[in-house]
C-alpha cells in the first residue's frame, strides 16, 4: 500500500467520523434528508462566488457554498415553524428552489464557462491525496484532511461542550426551553456544523458519499441501542468500518472508491435491518411468533380454570372447545408441560398449582386493564418461552 | 474504539506491498483517449503508458477508479488536456507539480491568444483545441520535447516518431480541406449538442452553433431550442449531429422541434467530440476521428 491509497482511508474514516456525529442528530430529529438538500443548494453559493472572484479555484466558492447550507436550513426552519408543512416537505420546498436558481444564473450569465458544483468541489476521493497544501514549501499533507480534520474537532469540542442541551432539545424540546436553552439555538448550531461539514465533506468524498455517510451509520446504530452515547459511538464504528472495507472492495474490483463505500453501508445496514437483536426483522418475527403461542398458552389456561368437567379438557377434544387457529395445539401443550402449568393424566388435562397462580393473576390484570403487567409476570413463571 | 481504529489501519498498511512496474521504462499517465493516442503515437513501446479516461467518457464527468489511484503515485510523467477540460482534475495536477510529480498540461503548447474565450470570463477558455489540426501538431511538437527532457536516452527515438506523425498530421490537415472543399460555402453550418466544435469552425471555416453550453452538466433552455429550430430553418440547413459522449435526447429534441415547424432534418450522425471511439476500430486514432467526422459532417450537409 502506498501513502495516497493509505491516506484516501484516512481522510475516508474522518470524513465518516465527522458525518457520524451530526448524522446521528439528524436521524434521531428525522432530519436525516438536510444533507441530501444542502449537498443540492449550495449551488448558488457557488455561482454567486464565480460572479463576484472570477475564479473557480477561489476558496470564497466553498465558503459562499457553505453560507448558502445554512440559508437553506434557515428557509427549512421558517417554512416549518408556520405548521403548515412538514420537515420534509419543507425540505423538498427549499432545496429544488435554490437549485434551480443557481441553475438559472449559469444558463443566464455563464452559459461558455464550465461552472457546475463538481467544478469547484473536489468530490472525489480518488485525487484527494493529490489535492495538497503546503506551508514555505513544505508538504504537510492533503488538502481535504487538514479541511476536514478541523471540521471534525470543532465538531467534537461542541459535541462535548454542547452534549446535555443537543439530548434535551432532541428528544423534549418543551423541557429544554424550560430548563432555560432555547432549542431554536441548538437546531440552528446542529444545522450550521452539519451544513459546514456537508461542504466540507463534499469536497473530500462527493455528494453521494456525504449523505449515504450522514445517515446509513446513524440509522443502523439506531437499530441497535436506545442509548444516546451508545449510538455516537456505534454509528461512528459503522461509519468507519464501511469506509475502510469500502477501500478495499474498491482496491479488489479497481471500482469508484466512493461507490463501493456507499454499497459497504448499504451491506452494512441490510445486515443489522436482518439480524439486530431486539429491531431486526428476523428478531421481530421470531417475537410475533412467540407472542402467539403464549396468547394460545394463556387463553387455553383459562379455558381449563374455567371448566372443570373432565369433556371439556380432554386432550383429543381441545381443538373442539378452543379456537386454535394460529398455532398448533401440540405446541401449545409441550409448552404447558415444560413450565409446569399443567399436568396430563389419562388424557385429562388439569392445572398445577403453579398454572393455577399464573393464570389468576392474569386474570386479575385483565379484568383491571393492565395487559402490559403480562410480560413481566412471563419473565417470572415461565422456564421456557414459546 | 480509536485503539481498534488504529490497529485496523497498521494492519492494512503492512498487508499490502507495493506493485511497481519495473521494465526501466518511464510510467506515463494520460488522461483523455485523445491525450493517450498522441503519447502511443510518440512513445510507441518505450514508454508504459496507461490512460485515465476510456472510450466514450465525457472528461467533466469521469470517475476514478481505485487503481487510478496506484497510476498517478506510480507516474513519472503526467499528460492533461488542462484548460477545465478535466473538470476540478486541472486543478489537482497543477498542484501536483509541488510535489515532485511532473504534470503537463498538453494546451501549454498554445499562445493563449489563438485560444477561444467565454464571451463573459475573459481567463476561462474552450478547451477543445483539438479540432483544429495546426493545434495537435504544436502539441505533437511540444509532447516530443517534454518526452524527450523526460527521458534524454530515447530523445531521437522521440523525435523521429514525433516527425512522422507530423507528416501524418499534415497530410490529415490538406485531406480535410479538400473533403470540405466539395461542399459549398453557404452549407458550411454545423449544428451539435454542445459547444465542441468552435476551433473546428474557425480552422475550417464553418459556422458551428452548440444547442447546450460548453459544460455537458448544463441543459439546453426552451426558447435556445425554439431560436435554433428557426435558424435550421432559415438557412435551410439539411442535417445536425449527435456527439459520442453526450447523450443523444437533446438533438433528438431539436429535430422534432424543427420537424413541428413542417422542415424536416436529418441526424446527420454521431461526431466524436471529448473522446476517441473505441480501440481498434478507426475511429480509435486522433487522424481516424477527424476523418469520420469531417466525412460525416460534408456527406450529411450536402
Amino acid at each position: 500500500m502506498n501513502s495516497a491509497q493509505f491516506e484516501i482511508q484516512v481522510i475516508a474514516s474522518l470524513v465518516a467520523i465527522a458525518c457520524a456525529i451530526p448524522g446521528t442528530f439528524l436521524v434521531l430529529r428525522k432530519m436525516a434528508m438536510i444533507s441530501d438538500a444542502i449537498s443540492h443548494s449550495i449551488l448558488p453559493g457557488i455561482v454567486v462566488g464565480f460572479f463576484i472572484t472570477q475564479d473557480l479555484n477561489s476558496p470564497w466558492l466553498i465558503l459562499l457554498a457553505a453560507f448558502t447550507g445554512v440559508i437553506t436550513v434557515a428557509l427549512v426552519e421558517r417554512i416549518q415553524k408556520t405548521g403548515l408543512v412538514k420537515e420534509d416537505t419543507a425540505i423538498g420546498l427549499v432545496f429544488p428552489a435554490l437549485f434551480s436558481i443557481g441553475v438559472i444564473m449559469i444558463a443566464k450569465n455563464a452559459n461558455d464557462v464550465h461552472l457546475d458544483v463538481d467544478a469547484v468541489l473536489l468530490g472525489e476521493l480518488a485525487f484527494a491525496p493529490f489535492d495538497r497544501l503546503s506551508v514555505g514549501g513544505t508538504d504537510i499533507g492533503p488538502k481535504s484532511l487538514w479541511v476536514i480534520g478541523t471540521i471534525l474537532t470543532i465538531t467534537i469540542g461542541l459535541l462535548i461542550a454542547f452534549f446535555k442541551e443537543l439530548k434535551v432539545s432532541t428528544f423534549d424540546p418543551g423541557l429544554s426551553a424550560s430548563l432555560g436553552f432555547s432549542p431554536l439555538i441548538i437546531h440552528y448550531g446542529l444545522m450550521t456544523v452539519s451544513s459546514v461539514t456537508t461542504v466540507g465533506a463534499f469536497d473530500a468524498v462527493g455528494a453521494i458519499l456525504v449523505v449515504a455517510l450522514m445517515i446509513a451509520p446513524a440509522a443502523c446504530a439506531y437499530l441497535l441501542t436506545t442509548d444516546l452515547k451508545k449510538m455516537l459511538g456505534l454509528a461512528v464504528f459503522f461509519g468507519v468500518f464501511s469506509a475502510i472495507s469500502g477501500y478495499w472492495v474498491a482496491h479488489w474490483l479497481d471500482a469508484s472508491i466512493a461507490g463501493s463505500i456507499t454499497t459497504m453501508l448499504g451491506v452494512v445496514f441490510l445486515l443489522i435491518y436482518l439480524f439486530a437483536p431486539s429491531k431486526g426483522l428476523i428478531a421481530v418475527m421470531y417475537r410475533d411468533k412467540q407472542q402467539r403461542i403464549e396468547v394460545s398458552l394463556l387463553t387455553f389456561l383459562l379455558h381449563l380454570k374455567n371448566h372443570s368437567e373432565e369433556r371439556e379438557r380432554h386432550v383429543n377434544h381441545l381443538n373442539e372447545h378452543i379456537n386454535w387457529q394460529k398455532v398448533k395445539s401440540e405446541t401449545v401443550l409441550d409448552l404447558a408441560l415444560k413450565n409446569n402449568m399443567i399436568v396430563i393424566k389419562k388424557k385429562i388435562v388439569s392445572l398445577t398449582e403453579k398454572g393455577d397462580e399464573f393464570t389468576s393473576q392474569a386474570i386479575d390484570y385483565i379484568i383491571t386493564n393492565e395487559d402490559a403487567q403480562i410480560e413481566d409476570m412471563k419473565d417470572d413463571f415461565f422456564l421456557f418461552r414459546g | 474504539m480509536k485503539n481498534i481504529l488504529v490497529i485496523l489501519l497498521f494492519t492494512l498498511i503492512f498487508s499490502c506491498k507495493n506493485d511497481k512496474n519495473d521494465n526501466g521504462n518511464l510510467n506515463i499517465v494520460t488522461t483523455t483517449t485523445l491525450i493517450t493516442d498522441l503519447v502511443t503515437h510518440i512513445g510507441g513501446d518505450r514508454l508504459n503508458i496507461q490512460g485515465l479516461m476510456g472510450t466514450g467518457v465525457d472528461p467533466h464527468l469521469y470517475k476514478a477508479s481505485e487503481g487510478d489511484v496506484t497510476k498517478l503515485v506510480n507516474a513519472d510523467l503526467i499528460f492533461y488536456g488542462g484548460l477545465h477540460l478535466e473538470g476540478k482534475l486541472v486543478e489537482v495536477f497543477e498542484k501536483m507539480q509541488s510535489q515532485n510529480l511532473q504534470t503537463i498540461a498538453v494546451s501549454d503548447a498554445l499562445d493563449p491568444k489563438t485560444l477561444i474565450g467565454s464571451a463573459y470570463f475573459a481567463s476561462n477558455y474552450d478547451p477543445h483545441i483539438w479540432f483544429d489540426v495546426n493545434n495537435w501538431e504544436l502539441i505533437t511538437a511540444f509532447v516530443v520535447k517534454k518526452l524527450s527532457e523526460a527521458d534524454p536516452e530515447n530523445s531521437t527515438f522521440f523525435e523521429e516518431n514525433g516527425n512522422t506523425y507530423l507528416d501524418q498530421l499534415k497530410a490529415l490537415d490538406a485531406e480535410i480541406r479538400a473533403t470540405i472543399s466539395t461542399l459549398p460555402k453557404e452549407k458550411r453550418i454545423l449544428v451539435t449538442a454542445h459547444d465542441a466544435f468552435n476551433y473546428f469552425g474557425q480552422a475550417y471555416g464553418f459556422e458551428v452553433v452548440g444547442l447546450q453550453g460548453l459544460s455537458t452538466a448544463t441543459e439546453a433552455g426552451v426558447m435556445d431550442v425554439q431560436n435554433l429550430a428557426n435558424f435550421i430553418i432559415d438557412k435551410k440547413i439539411k442535417a445536425i449531429f449527435v456527439e459520442s459522449s453526450v447523450p443523444k435526447r437533446t438533438i433528438e429534441a431539436l429535430q422534432a422541434a424543427v420537424n413541428s415547424k413542417n422542415y424536416n432534418v436529418e441526424i446527420g450522425g454521431t461526431l466524436f467530440s471529448d473522446a476517441l471511439g473505441n480501440a481498434g476500430t478507426p475511429q480509435g486514432t486522433y487522424i481516424g476521428m477527424f476523418k469520420h467526422n469531417v466525412n460525416t459532417i460534408v456527406n450529411a450537409l450536402k
